[in-house]
């Protein structure tokens, strides 16, 4: 072959993208727009201005990272709820288990994938945090 | 036996085995819902249907029908499984199916068998129950729309526990589970009924929404309330227990407990614990390190005999060794004890003359194998609740003849054809003296009885206890009294029960010898279904006796220690786990010991009201963070293993005198495995046991008896005087000893000491429920709210002693009956 043979080709290559529609996204000037089903940060659902989730430890129980903390106690007319609701995004590992866990469609996985910070402690998203706004 | 052939097998079973339980004998699982094995059959919801060829393909219930030889059995033909899941869509069919919030998931039998069975539809319809729920007590929840009236509360409430709070109320598709007129619950709540509960109607409230049942670790343990000895499996999770688990399989109590059982673990986690040693300083107690306590505590234990100790028989026999080889060989001193010094008495001094051990000849299992039962005390089943149980099924079941002498009425005179003798408070002596008296008379007793040591001297003795007399002075008619001396005597096997404990002054050597007489003279011991059982208060009361801590050779009981901190001869006290302030008789004396006292030393799980005035106080560790054994009162020797991890800041009572041996230059200790080993060759009746062999089920300590007779003495109960009352203490169903004043459940249901008198009284003195009273006697004077009852005899009161609140030590100095006047 001749030897300047790959080097045309590349060069085609090249040349080729220099006209097509660019892959990167200038970030974060550019966004990207996420799937559907994209599984980014959790969300808890809210109807009747209370958060769906009855806390039946059932995304606990079944997340494999056992980065989610639930804690239920009984309100004033005796009915179950998250007192604590918490996930520790350092560990958690998106698989998307705990939405499907839940039995009461109370926990969803939303577009959010922005979630750098500077302490440890600023991971463990609190239910405060988790509800949908 | 007869032959079997179950899905193609060919088994045997006994004879009155129910094709259920032949088929669970040979490993074959037929489906149950509201079958127990603790209970009678009931065939209330067709889970259980099997085909027998017999019967022409029927299906039939096999939780109800016994085995036929010969019978050809299928458990699982797909007509079968059909007629199952038609079951299991009728129950759903009204069920609210609300499992994320309902604390039974995980747990629950219907869940099981409808995920088993892979119903996931309906084919039919209908509306919900909307039966509202009785949130009225704290301890047990009640939804009757999750209910599948199986009727299992309602059994078990009744054939064992034999309250009878429950039952099947309404008909048609109407019925449901309630109490008396559809009212809320209120029974002595030992949670039989939410043990049983297959679903989520009946709920533990303090453990409600605390965790998933998969999620609890389960440990098992032995109670640390009281001398029954029962066997309990703690939830655990992140260290902390969060309720006791219903295991069917534990124990001769087959999972049964009662409210102190079940309901009062919180103290194991109170944030109230103590978690760091205190030293006194400048008059107030201060946070320490251990090494200066210690070192404070072990310069105090040089002075040899100035030192004294009580210890409370919650304390494992490993601890009780221990401390007892601290207090001998490293400190010096002779004078130590548990109890107060009496509540063991009828052990140590009583059936060692008697029956020549320091432990009761019957054991809990001979109940339900008498003919006939004596029980001293109606108050034998709030001591001992789960006695009580077997007591109940005793006579419920087998027909065993139950006879009561006792100072009130109580549960247990309800039971069917009960004799309850109602006498004057304080004479049990003298009336078991009439009954062998009568005995005697009327040539009752056995041939070999006139050979046993102390035969003619008894026969002397008892002469001044016609059974007139004795009736005359106790208020019961003689005939009664020869009546039940013949039944005794006459019966096959008879056993006699009695409780003893800090709140049963009278209860002593005496009482122990004068029933000892009679199964003597009957010749009613050594053998099954007889013999006598001294309940012992404590989780290791008998554990404490047969380590031999209590005083002996010149050593000073407990009410000595104290009269000697008074008189200056003790100067250092070390308590482990006691609280003499409320428990032991004369809180005057007492607090003036405490005062008195050079050195006061405690080691403690909470600043009780002693630990509060102590030098020291050392943070220990309660009976979910140790290992170690406790005897039951009926010495089965039983291991107990941690359950939690201790607070890194708390030492167990073995470690806390393991390092003080150290510090006072002796070897330290060994492990507590090692050490029972040392126990298991000294103690008697312990030969051969190990923590090894008693891991799994624990064993009986063996004991043996030599008889001799021995004449009580009768001390004769306090005139009665115009307008006072005879005050009698003791335990109430819900507490024991002070301990249960840190489980919540205890306290929710019963969260104050009371004077218990009778309607008769109150009506004469206008007193209604809960008015506050003022009682006083020669010792001084409290008040206490009222509570009136129609079990209490004119002119007796009745006092529990487990509160610090009201500690009735204010007025009771330590005899048996108290006279006391009463005013509002
Ligand atoms: S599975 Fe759903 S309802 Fe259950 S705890 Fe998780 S979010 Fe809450
Ligand atoms: S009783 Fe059982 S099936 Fe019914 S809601 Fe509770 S867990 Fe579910
Ligand atoms: S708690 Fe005990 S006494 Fe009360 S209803 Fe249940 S079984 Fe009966
Ligand atoms: S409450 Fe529970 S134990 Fe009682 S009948 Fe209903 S399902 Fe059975
Ligand atoms: S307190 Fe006694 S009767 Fe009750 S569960 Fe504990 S050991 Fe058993
Ligand atoms: S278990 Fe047999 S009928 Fe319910």
């Amino acid at each position: 072959m001749n030897p300047i043979t790959p080097i045309i080709n590349g060069m085609k290559i090249t040349f080729k993208h220099m006209f097509l529609k660019p892959v990167t996204l200038q970030y974060p000037t550019e966004r990207p727009k996420v799937s559907q089903r994209f599984r980014g940060l959790h969300g808890l659902k809210v109807s009747h201005s209370k958060a769906k989730c009855v806390a039946c430890y059932l995304c606990p129980t079944v997340c494999p990272a056992k980065c989610i903390t639930v804690e239920a106690a009984e309100d004033a007319n005796h009915d179950k709820y998250a007192s604590v609701y918490e996930i520790d995004m350092l560990r958690c590992i998106f698989c998307g288990y705990c939405v499907e866990a839940c039995p009461v469609d109370a926990l969803k996985m939303t577009g959010e994938f922005e979630l750098a910070n500077y302490h440890r402690q600023d991971f463990i998203y609190s239910k405060e945090r988790l509800l949908e706004k | 036996m007869v032959n079997v052939t179950i899905d193609d097998k060919q088994v045997t079973a006994p004879k009155t085995a129910t094709i259920y339980e032949a088929a669970k004998l040979n490993g074959i699982k037929i489906p149950i819902l509201c079958h127990d094995k603790k209970l009678k059959p009931f065939g209330a919801c067709r889970m259980c249907l099997v085909e027998v060829e017999q019967m022409k393909g029927r299906q039939i219930p096999a939780c109800t029908t016994p085995v036929t030889e010969g019978m050809i059995i299928r458990t699982s033909t797909p007509d079968i499984i059909k007629a199952r899941k038609m079951v299991l869509e009728l129950l759903l069919l009204n069920h609210p199916l609300d499992c994320p919030v309902c604390d039974k998931s995980g747990d629950c039998d219907l869940q099981n068998l409808t995920y088993e069975y892979k119903v996931n539809t309906n084919r039919f319809k209908d509306e919900k129950f909307h039966h509202s729920i009785d949130y009225n007590n704290p301890l047990i929840e009640r939804d009757m729309n999750r209910c599948v009236l199986c009727g299992k509360c309602a059994r078990i409430c009744d054939e064992i526990v034999s309250f009878g709070a429950l039952t099947f109320i309404d008909r048609g598709i109407e019925t449901k589970i309630g109490c008396e007129f559809d009212d809320a619950l209120n029974c002595e709540f030992c949670g039989s009924c939410i043990s049983v509960c297959p679903v989520g109607s009946l709920l533990a409230r303090p453990f409600k929404h605390k965790a998933r049942f998969w999620a609890l670790t389960k440990h098992t343990s032995v109670c640390g309330y009281c001398g029954t000895g029962c066997n309990l499996t703690l939830g655990v999770k992140d260290n902390k227990v969060l309720t006791t688990i219903y295991d069917e399989n534990q124990g001769f109590h087959k999972g049964q407990l009662c409210v102190r059982g079940r309901f009062g673990y919180q103290f194991i986690n109170s944030s109230q614990r103590l978690t760091s040693p205190l030293v006194r300083k400048n008059g107030k107690l201060m946070e320490t390190s251990w090494d200066e306590a210690l070192e404070l505590v072990a310069g105090r234990l040089k002075n040899g005999t100035s030192v004294a100790a009580l210890a409370t028989p919650r304390l494992t026999n490993e601890e009780l060794a221990l401390f007892k080889t601290l207090l001998l060989e490293n400190v010096g001193t002779k004078n130590f004890d548990h109890s107060a010094g009496f509540a063991h008495s009828a052990l140590t001094e009583g059936f060692v003359r008697s029956f020549g051990e320091s432990a009761s000849s019957a054991s809990i299992l001979d109940i339900q194998k008498s003919d006939m039962l004596l029980v001293i005390k109606t108050d034998s089943y709030e001591t001992h609740p789960v006695v009580g149980f077997e007591v109940n099924m005793a006579v419920k079941n087998k027909g065993v003849k139950l006879a009561i002498i006792s100072d009130k009425r109580g549960k247990l005179s309800k039971l069917p054809d009960a004799t309850t003798l109602v006498h004057r408070p304080g004479c049990e002596v003298a009336i078991l003296n009439a009954i062998a008296k009568t005995i005697i008379d009327e040539k009752l007793f056995v041939d070999t009885a006139s050979t046993v040591p102390g035969y003619a001297e008894i026969v002397k003795a008892l002469s001044e206890f016609s059974a007139e007399s004795v009736a005359a002075q106790s208020g019961l008619a003689a005939a009664d009294i020869k009546k039940l001396a013949s039944e005794y005597a006459t019966a096959e096997k008879a056993l006699i029960v009695f409780p003893v404990g800090q709140g049963y002054a009278g209860h002593n050597a005496d009482l122990a010898s004068a029933t000892a007489n009679l199964a003597i003279l009957t010749g009613k011991y050594g053998k099954e279904g007889c013999g006598v059982l001294c309940l012992s208060e404590k989780s290791n009361s008998q554990g404490a006796v047969d380590m031999g801590f209590y005083a002996q050779d010149g050593g000073l009981n407990g009410l000595q220690i104290l009269d000697a901190c008074v008189s200056g001869t003790v100067k250092t006290l070390f308590i482990a786990g006691e609280d003499p302030l409320t428990s032991y008789p004369d809180r005057t004396k007492v607090k003036a010991a405490l005062d008195a006292v050079e050195f006061l030393v405690v080691s403690e799980l909470f600043l009780t009201e002693t630990a509060a005035m102590a030098d020291v106080v050392l943070p220990a560790c309660s009976f979910a963070e140790k290992e170690g054994t406790f005897t039951s009162t009926d010495r089965r020797v039983q291991y107990i293993k941690p359950a939690i991890r201790k607070n890194a800041q708390t030492k167990t009572d073995y470690e806390i005198f393991s390092d003080l041996i150290t510090c006072l230059g002796g070897q330290a200790a060994v492990t507590p495995a090692e050490k029972f080993s040392e126990i298991a060759e000294h103690a008697p009746g312990y030969t051969g046991l190990s923590h090894i062999i008693l891991r799994k089920d624990g064993a009986f300590a063996t004991a043996a008896t030599k008889p001799a007779f021995v004449v009580p003495k009768a001390t004769p109960s306090p005139a009665t005087e115009n307008g006072k009352f005879a005050l009698v203490t003791g335990s109430v169903l819900y507490h024991n000893g002070t301990l249960s004043q840190y489980g919540e459940g205890p306290m929710h249901v019963c969260p104050e000491g009371y004077l218990e008198l009778s309607r008769t009284d109150a009506s004469a003195y206008k007193i209604a429920d809960n008015d506050l009273i003022t009682v006083a006697s020669a010792a001084g004077s409290m008040q206490l709210k009222a509570k009136v009852s129609s079990r209490m005899p004119a002119g007796v009161v009745f006092a529990p002693y487990h509160f610090s609140s009201a500690p009735i030590n204010t007025i009771w100095t330590g005899s048996p009956v108290t006279m006391v006047t009463v005013a509002k």
